[in-house]
């Protein structure tokens, strides 16, 4: 008789969700699913705004990445003004992404999977944390927490706030950088460089333990998207859109953001609120794709600062093509990591960084916009249309943790034909089916907008199991 | 080093959950000296740590949903390295105190968790009656703690 192992919530990732698995009558696992059981729907409820509101409307999103929100909508908004930025504005939105991303991958690799890594995947749950690490490992531990430091300290001296910022606007920057504020993050680099090179040193020698995990964790051909730059970099602000293959050829190459109904699809299924996004040419299912630090250090051919440099060297050669695994994520964020860290002290050591000159302002140009950047997870575009008064009459999000959708799905099933046995279910088992889920980095309050289309059933059931009242929609 | 550090805790788009956030503002206008840092957060999180390591006295602020509304509980806490630590990306004041410690071998002498019972946590701005009333009570309160605490001699 089939059977279902339901892991509910799962833990240690952004918002709400769960995983089912489906037993066939072996006891062997046939089919996984990825639930998110939650719902936003921001595209509904700012209809109506006007279009200079949406980057603080839309950051509100999410408390981990706001400020990839901030940036695709205060592009898009530049968009609808028909403006670039002045080129001090431009830099400085480019330094508060790369905070951003420090410290949000700082949060996945250091808080929420480091147990994993320094405890053991079958470790005690009660002691697989934070503070198991700190036990274990407290160096890793002050490290991680130094390196999320950082990178909110940067937020709220740029910003004013670590959480939420309204320093980006439509146009530039509300108030340039202080050469005593540029000075404050500069001094503070050499450390925080340092700290980064070791850990990237400390998890080169600690993935060997987890040979299993990397061959069975999402490790399966797919195309992978990002921005990248004229100069080959990957472009976490700017750049055109590629997709490449697991051989590593160029599928698509210099594609407009702005075009993205042209060549991306979303499916949507009825077991979840997330959209299921897929290349257009090649179909449903079959377009699946991977976006994130594994698909950005996948996609180009240079890494583009010269200490992530020399690590991306080491990356690639992992395998002779792309790297596939998905356990290489957490690899993929540490160098990041690095690059960013490079990549910001580059831009505060340009003179141009202090100019006053931050921000343009124009009226409405354009009644549609599209703004898009590379979030910590992955390419994030916002569009909008507005009417001649500026209000927003139609808004769509494809967010970066939508994109690895297919793959997570299909990860899961990969994890659990592999790992679990049911007829001896153990707490090991399950957490590295979670932690197929954790090495995507899923951010699930940005991702969920499949309004309407989810079934949902509501039902009343008494203390002896019995099913007393039951009430269903779009089944 | 900070002599004293108040972390308020809360979202003022809950109504009465942002409580501390407006008691943080009114002791931020001078209401206390200027050794003392005031940080509100949404949440409590893991890099709390190193500065509550660094810190004399930690007064942690927080609203309450299992006091009366207006009521103030003020509870001394006490080090303890078997704290539960189901943490992630958020965290417990018992946890930060017992972080400090593992991580940084230095940890407060004095660290209370002060609460003030609220009474409507929806999505509103704006503190109900008897939560606004109770911030004078509770500044006083902050106030007597952080007066027990003197600056080390130079």
């Amino acid at each position: 008789m089939s059977k279902t192992i339901t892991i509910d919530p799962i833990t240690r990732i952004e918002g709400h969700s769960k995983i089912t698995l489906q037993l066939d009558d072996r006891g062997e696992v046939a089919e996984a699913y990825f639930h998110v059981t939650q719902f936003r729907g921001f595209e509904k409820f700012c209809v109506g705004r006007p279009y200079y509101e949406m980057p603080y409307l839309m950051e509100r999103i999410c408390g981990i990445c706001p400020v990839s929100h901030l940036l695709a909508s205060a592009k898009a908004c530049d968009m609808l003004l028909a403006m670039k930025v002045p080129k001090a504005a431009g830099k400085l939105r480019r330094i508060l992404e790369l905070a951003q991303l420090i410290q949000s991958h700082a949060l996945s690799f250091f808080y929420l999977s480091s147990p994993d890594f320094v405890l053991g995947m079958d470790a005690d749950p009660k002691e697989r944390n934070l503070f198991g690490v700190m036990q274990k490992n407290p160096e890793l531990g002050r490290g991680g927490i130094r390196l999320r430091q950082f990178g909110q300290q940067v937020i709220e001296t740029l910003a004013g706030k670590r959480v939420h910022p309204g320093w980006v606007v439509p146009g530039g920057v509300n108030e340039p950088l202080s050469v005593d504020k540029r000075d404050k993050i500069l001094k503070q680099m050499p450390e925080v460089i340092e700290i980064a090179l070791k850990a990237l040193a400390w998890f080169k020698i600690e993935f060997e333990n987890f040979r299993e995990e990397i061959r069975t964790f999402a490790n399966f051909p797919s195309l992978f998207m990002g921005l990248v730059t004229i100069d080959e970099r990957a472009g976490y602000y700017e750049g055109k859109i590629r997709f490449t293959d697991s051989l590593g050829n160029i599928v698509a190459d210099m594609l407009e953001a702005a075009d993205y109904q042209q060549y991306l699809g979303e499916a949507v299924e009825p077991f979840t609120f997330m959209k299921f996004p897929y290349y257009k040419p090649l179909g449903y299912p079959d377009g699946m794709y991977r976006v994130g630090p594994l698909a950005r250090l996948n996609l180009v051919d240079n890494c583009g600062t010269p200490l992530a440099q020399q690590e991306w060297v080491e990356f690639r050669a992992l395998e002779r093509n792309a790297v596939l695994s998905s356990f290489h994520y957490h690899y993929a964020r540490l160098i990041e990591i690095l690059f960013a860290l490079e990549h910001i002290q580059e831009y505060l050591e340009d003179p141009i960084i202090t100019q006053s000159h931050a921000r343009y302002s124009a009226s409405l140009n354009n009644l549609e916009g599209v703004g898009c950047c590379e979030a910590p997870r992955g390419t994030l575009i916002h569009h909008y249309r507005v009417d001649e008064q500026g209000l927003i009459t139609w808004a769509n999000l494809i967010i970066a943790t939508g994109h690895n959708n297919l793959a997570m799905n299909r990860g899961i099933l990969q994890a659990a034909k592999h790992f679990v046995r049911s007829e001896k279910l153990s707490e090991g088992m399950l957490n590295r089916v979670e932690a197929v889920i954790r090495a995507f980095d899923p951010c699930l309050s940005c991702s969920t907008h499949a309004d309407g289309h989810m079934p949902l059933s509501i039902r009343l059931i008494s203390t002896e199991g019995k099913v007393l009242d039951e009430i269903r929609r779009g089944t | 080093m900070n002599r004293a550090l108040v972390l308020a805790c809360g979202n003022a788009l809950r109504g009465d959950d942002g409580v501390a956030l407006h008691v943080a503002g009114c002791l931020r206008n001078g209401l206390c000296d200027p050794e003392t840092h005031i940080q509100t957060d949404h949440q409590w999180t893991p890099e709390l740590a190193e500065p509550i390591s660094k810190a004399e006295l930690v007064i942690f602020l927080d609203a309450s949903a299992s006091i009366a509304p207006g009521k103030i509980a003020c509870q001394a806490l006490q080090l303890n390295s078997n704290s539960p630590a189901s943490f992630t990306h958020q965290t417990s004041p018992a946890a930060l105190l017992a972080l400090a410690e593992g991580l940084y071998a230095m940890h407060p002498a004095r660290a209370y968790l002060l609460t003030i019972g609220g009474a409507c946590f929806d999505l509103k701005e704006g503190l109900s009656e008897p939560v606004r009333r109770a911030i004078p009570q509770a500044i006083e309160k902050i106030k007597a703690l952080l007066s027990e605490v003197t600056l080390p001699e130079s």
